[in-house]
C-alpha cells in the first residue's frame, strides 16, 4: 500500500455535467445553468477556498468561507435535486470539509502547501525511525533518561518521584519544540512575504525546503512526547485531575 | 408530496413532532400524551401492540413483550449475551449474525420492532393532521434522530426501520444536535453550546459552535450502552439481592423482574421529587409477601454515582477534541429523561461550572429538533443549517491485524477518503477489504462494519495495479464504497456485507411483509412524476423535429453531430420510460434537455421572430 499523493492537475476547465457548458476549474457552480458543478480532479484547498496561496490566516475569516461555502455546497439543500446534482453537492461538501480541516490547522496547512508546490509528502517519512540530525542530542539524552526511569521503576522506586523525573526529562524536548514553533511561524511569514513581492523561484525552494524540514523534526518531537505520556499513563499517575479539562 | 416529521426513536419513548408556522410542536394523543413508549407486544393470535398497550403487557405478558430494542439496534448476537441475560424475552440469532427477538413463536430483527414504533407514531401523526381537517394529511418521509456515538451499522438499522415502517428516511441527525436545533430557534446568536444527553440507553455529549445559524458539532462522544434502564438494572439487582428464596428457573420469575422493574422506576422518579420514597412490589405468586423497602436519595445516589461517573470521561474527550475549556462554554443543555436526576445535575452543573439549561422537556427537545430539520430539507430554507459529525473513525484493516484509519473522528460530515490498493500475487483478480469502525490499534478493539471484495481486477503482475478505494460517508453518518483500477479507468464492482446488517433484500422482504405499501405507493407517485416530466421534453423535442422548417434550421445552427445526438439521446430516454428506475430515467431527461438545448434556443428564437414579424418595435 502507498500513501495516496494529492493530484495536481493542471486542468483549467470543467464540464457541466448539468449543462455541458464549461467552466473554470475553481467555479463552484456553472455560470451556464447555475447548478453545482461536479468536483473533478481539483487538489488546491487555497484556491478551492478563495484564498491566496499564504500561511497566515485569519481564523475568523477562514470560518466565516466555511460557513458560506457549507450553505452552498450542503445535501441538506440538494435532496430534491436531480443525481448528477446530489453527487456533485456530496462531493463539493466533502471536500470543502477536508479543505476546511487541513487549512485551519496550522501543521496541516503548511504540509498542503508543500504538497500542492510538488514536495515530497512529510507524512511518508514521520513514522521512520531516522532521528532528524537536528535532534540527536536531545533525543539520545531523552531514550537515556526513560530506561533509567524503567529501571527504577522495576525496583519500586515511588511514583511521585518517577513523576518528577519525567516531568524533568521532557522539559528540553518542551523547550525544542517552543523553539521550533517560532521557527515555523518565522518561515511562513517568509514565505508569505515571498508570495506578496513575487520572489524568485529558488527564493520561494529555499523556504519550502526549510519548512519541510522544521515540520519532520516537528513531527518526531510529537512523536517523543507522546512517547513519555505513555510513560506517564504506565505509571498510573500524572492526569490525575478527575474534573473536566484537557488531558 | 406528504407530510415530513421529526422522529425521536428513543430507547424507551418515541415522539412525534412536526413544524407549523415556522415552530415546532410535539404531536400528542386525545389524552395529551406526547410519549409512545417503545415497547412492542404480540398477542396470542398475533397482534401486535404498541406503545402503552404494549407496556401494560410487560407485566402479564412479559416474554411476548419486547423493550429497550435500541440497544440491539445494528450488533450482532455475540455482542449482546450478557445485556440479554436481564430481559425477560429470547435475544437469539446466528452467531456472527443479525439480533432476533422472540417474541411467542415470532422472531423479529431490532429493525422490524422499531418499525412497529414507528408506524405508532405514523399513525398518530396522520390521525392529527387529518382532524386538523388537512386534505394531504398522508407522512410518508421522516427525519429520525439517532445518538451521536451510534455507528454505521446502528444508523443502517435505523434507517432501514424506517423503511420497513414505510417512511422515506430523508435524514438521520443525532440526538444532541437535533436538541440543539431546538433550542438555537430562540438563541441563534454565536456560542459554544455542550449538551449533555442521558436517555434510557445511551449516553451522549456534543460539543457545538453556533454562528450565524449554522450550527457546527466540534466533537462528539458518548457511550451507547449507559443510561436510565442501568439505573433501573442496579436498582432492580438491588432489591433481588433482598430478596432470599426467588429463582431463575422460577416460571414467575421473569413476571416479578417486571414488576419490580416498574416499582423501582416509579421510585427513581420519585426521588427526583422527594428526598426518601418507597420501593413497593405487589404480592404475587413468585413474592407471596410483597415487598416494601425505604430508600432516600442519598442512598440511591450513592448506588447510581458509578454509573454517573462513567460520564466524565466523555465529557472529558470531547471537550479535548474541540479544542474547549469547560469555562468557554456558553451555554450547557439537558438532554434525556435522566437529566432529571439531581444528582446528574449536579455533576453537570459542576463539571462546566454554570447552571445547565432545562427550559425545554428534556424528553421532548430531540425530537422538536427533528422536526426543525425536516422542515429545513423540505423547504429549503438556508438560515439554519446543521454540520454534524462522524464519532468514530474510519478504517481498514492492513497486514497484522492492525486498523489503517481513513477518516479521522470528529470530521464535519459529508466526509471521504481514499486508500489506494494493489495486489500480491500475480494475475490477481480480486482482493478482500475489511472495513473496520473505531478508535483503538487492532482490528479485534474495534466495530466490523463490512467486508468488501474488489472484483475484476485486469490480470496483470504482482503491485502493478493501482486501485483506489473511495470512502464516502454522507450526511446521515452512513458509509458507501466505491472502486476504480487507475491504470485501466475501470470501476470495481463491490459486493457489501454488512456485518450486523440486514442486506437489502432483506429489508425489502419485511417491507413487503409490513402491514401497509405506504413506501411502494411513495415510490410509484415518484415514478409517476419523473415519467411527467420526461414526458414532456420528448414531447417538445419531437414537436422540434417535425417542424417544417427543421431542415433548415439544422443546416443553419447545427451540426450532423448535434443531430446525431439529439437523436441518440431521445432513443435513451424513450427505452427509459420502459423501466421503473427513477433515476434513470431522471438522468437521461437530463440528457436528452442538454443535447437540445441549443436546438431549444434557436427555435424559440424563432418563434419569438415570427411572432414579432411584422410588428414595429413601439408595438411590442
Amino acid at each position: 500500500m502507498t500513501p495516496d499523493a494529492i493530484h495536481v492537475q493542471p486542468v483549467s476547465t470543467l464540464e457541466c455535467r448539468s449543462c455541458g457548458a464549461g467552466a473554470p476549474v475553481d467555479e463552484h457552480f456553472c455560470p451556464q445553468c447555475s447548478r453545482i458543478l461536479a468536483l473533478g480532479r481539483h487538489g488546491d484547498y487555497f484556491a478551492f477556498l478563495g484564498l491566496p496561496r499564504k500561511l497566515t490566516i485569519d481564523q475568523t475569516d477562514l470560518e466565516r468561507r466555511f460557513r458560506e461555502l457549507s450553505r452552498k455546497f450542503h445535501p441538506d439543500y440538494f435532496y430534491n435535486a436531480s443525481p448528477t446534482e446530489r453527487l456533485a453537492s456530496l462531493e463539493r461538501s466533502s471536500y470543502l470539509n477536508d479543505a476546511y480541516r487541513a487549512v485551519k490547522n496550522p501543521a496541516t496547512r503548511i504540509e498542503h502547501l508543500l504538497a500542492i508546490e510538488g514536495m515530497p509528502p512529510v507524512k511518508s517519512e514521520a513514522g521512520t525511525a531516522k532521528v532528524p540530525p537536528g535532534l540527536l542530542e536531545e533525543v539520545f539524552e531523552l531514550n537515556e533518561q526513560l530506561d533509567e526511569i524503567r529501571e527504577a521503576r522495576e525496583s519500586g522506586a515511588d511514583a511521585a518521584g518517577l513523576s518528577a523525573r519525567l516531568q524533568s526529562a521532557r522539559a528540553p524536548i518542551d523547550a525544542k519544540r517552543d523553539a521550533h514553533e517560532r521557527q515555523l511561524d518565522a518561515l511562513a511569514a517568509q514565505w508569505d512575504a515571498q508570495i506578496e513581492s513575487g520572489a524568485a523561484a529558488e527564493a520561494r525552494r529555499a523556504t519550502l525546503d526549510a519548512l519541510r524540514e522544521r515540520l519532520l523534526e516537528r513531527n518526531y518531537i510529537n512523536n517523543l512526547l507522546a512517547t513519555i505520556e505513555r510513560e506517564v499513563a504506565s505509571l498510573g499517575i500524572g492526569n490525575q485531575d478527575s474534573g473536566i479539562g484537557r488531558g | 408530496m406528504g407530510k415530513v416529521v421529526g422522529i425521536d426513536l428513543g430507547t424507551t419513548n418515541s415522539l412525534v413532532a412536526y413544524v407549523r408556522d415556522g415552530a415546532p410542536y410535539v404531536i400528542r394523543d386525545a389524552s395529551g400524551d406526547g410519549l409512545v413508549p417503545s415497547v412492542v407486544s404480540r398477542g396470542d393470535e398475533g397482534t401486535i401492540f404498541v406503545g402503552r398497550e404494549a407496556q401494560r403487557r410487560l407485566l402479564t405478558a412479559p416474554g411476548r413483550t419486547a423493550y429497550s430494542v435500541k440497544r440491539f439496534m445494528g450488533r450482532g448476537v455475540d455482542d449482546v449475551r450478557d445485556e440479554a441475560a436481564l430481559l425477560p424475552f429470547r435475544v437469539g440469532g446466528e452467531p456472527g449474525g443479525v439480533v432476533r427477538i422472540g417474541l411467542g413463536d415470532s422472531e423479529f430483527t431490532p429493525p422490524e420492532l422499531s418499525a412497529f414504533v414507528l408506524r405508532e407514531l405514523r399513525q398518530r401523526a396522520e390521525d392529527h393532521f387529518r382532524d386538523q381537517g388537512e386534505f394531504d394529511y398522508e407522512v410518508d418521509r421522516a427525519v429520525i434522530t439517532v445518538p451521536a456515538y451510534f455507528n454505521d451499522a446502528q444508523r443502517t438499522a435505523t434507517r432501514d426501520a424506517g423503511r420497513i415502517a414505510g417512511l422515506e428516511v430523508l435524514r438521520i441527525i443525532s440526538e444532541p444536535t437535533a436538541a440543539s436545533l431546538a433550542y438555537g430557534l430562540e438563541k441563534r446568536d454565536r456560542g459554544l453550546i455542550a449538551v449533555y444527553d442521558l436517555g434510557g440507553g445511551t449516553f451522549d455529549i456534543s460539543i457545538l459552535r453556533v454562528e450565524d445559524g449554522v450550527f457546527h458539532t466540534l466533537a462528539t462522544n458518548g457511550d451507547t450502552h449507559l443510561g436510565g434502564d442501568d439505573i433501573d438494572r442496579v436498582l432492580i439487582e438491588t432489591v433481588l439481592s433482598e430478596l432470599a428464596g426467588s429463582k431463575e428457573q422460577d416460571p414467575a420469575y421473569t413476571a416479578l423482574v417486571q414488576a419490580i422493574r416498574k416499582s423501582v422506576i416509579q421510585a427513581k422518579w420519585d426521588l427526583s421529587e422527594h428526598e426518601e420514597t418507597e420501593i413497593r412490589v405487589e404480592s404475587s405468586p413468585a413474592l407471596p409477601n410483597g415487598y416494601r423497602r425505604q430508600i432516600t436519595r442519598a442512598e440511591f445516589e450513592t448506588m447510581i454515582r458509578p454509573l454517573v461517573d462513567r460520564t466524565v470521561g466523555p465529557v472529558t474527550q470531547a471537550l479535548t477534541d474541540a479544542g474547549v475549556e469547560p469555562s468557554e462554554i456558553d451555554e450547557v443543555v439537558l438532554v434525556g429523561g435522566s437529566t432529571r436526576i439531581p444528582l446528574v445535575r449536579r455533576l453537570v452543573a459542576d463539571r462546566f461550572g454554570r447552571t445547565p439549561h432545562s427550559d425545554l422537556n428534556p424528553d421532548e427537545v430531540v425530537a422538536l429538533g427533528a422536526a426543525v430539520q425536516a422542515d429545513i430539507l423540505i423547504t429549503g430554507r438556508r438560515e439554519m443549517l446543521l454540520l454534524d459529525v462522524t464519532p468514530l473513525s474510519l478504517g481498514i484493516e492492513t497486514i497484522g491485524g492492525v486498523v489503517s484509519k481513513i477518516i479521522m473522528r470528529n470530521s464535519t460530515i459529508p466526509a471521504s477518503g481514499r486508500e489506494m490498493y494493489t495486489t500480491s500475487v500475480d494475475n490477481q483478480t480480486a482482493v478482500d477489504i475489511h472495513v473496520l469502525q473505531g478508535e483503538r490499534e487492532l482490528v479485534a478493539d474495534c466495530r466490523s462494519l463490512a467486508h468488501f471484495k474488489l472484483r475484476g481486477i485486469p490480470p496483470m503482475p504482482a503491485g502493478l495495479p493501482r486501485i483506489e478505494v473511495g470512502f464516502q460517508i454522507d450526511a446521515n453518518g452512513i458509509l458507501s464504497v466505491g472502486a476504480r483500477e487507475l491504470r485501466t479507468g475501470i470501476e470495481q464492482a463491490i459486493e457489501v456485507k454488512p456485518s450486523y446488517g440486514l442486506t437489502d433484500q432483506e429489508v425489502e422482504r419485511m417491507l413487503l411483509d409490513s402491514f401497509e405499501h405506504a413506501a411502494a405507493d411513495f415510490d410509484a407517485r415518484l415514478l409517476i412524476e419523473t415519467r411527467n416530466e420526461a414526458e414532456t421534453v420528448i414531447n417538445a423535442t419531437e414537436k422540434s423535429l417535425r417542424r417544417p422548417d427543421f431542415e433548415a434550421i439544422a443546416r443553419a445552427e447545427l451540426t450532423p453531430v448535434d443531430v446525431d445526438r439529439i437523436q441518440a439521446a431521445l432513443s435513451d430516454l424513450k427505452q427509459a420510460m420502459t423501466s421503473t428506475e427513477r433515476d434513470v430515467i431522471h438522468e437521461k431527461t437530463d440528457a436528452l434537455n442538454h443535447a437540445t438545448r441549443h436546438l431549444a434556443e434557436v427555435v424559440m428564437n424563432r418563434s419569438v421572430r415570427e411572432a414579432l414579424a411584422g410588428k414595429n418595435v413601439e408595438d411590442v
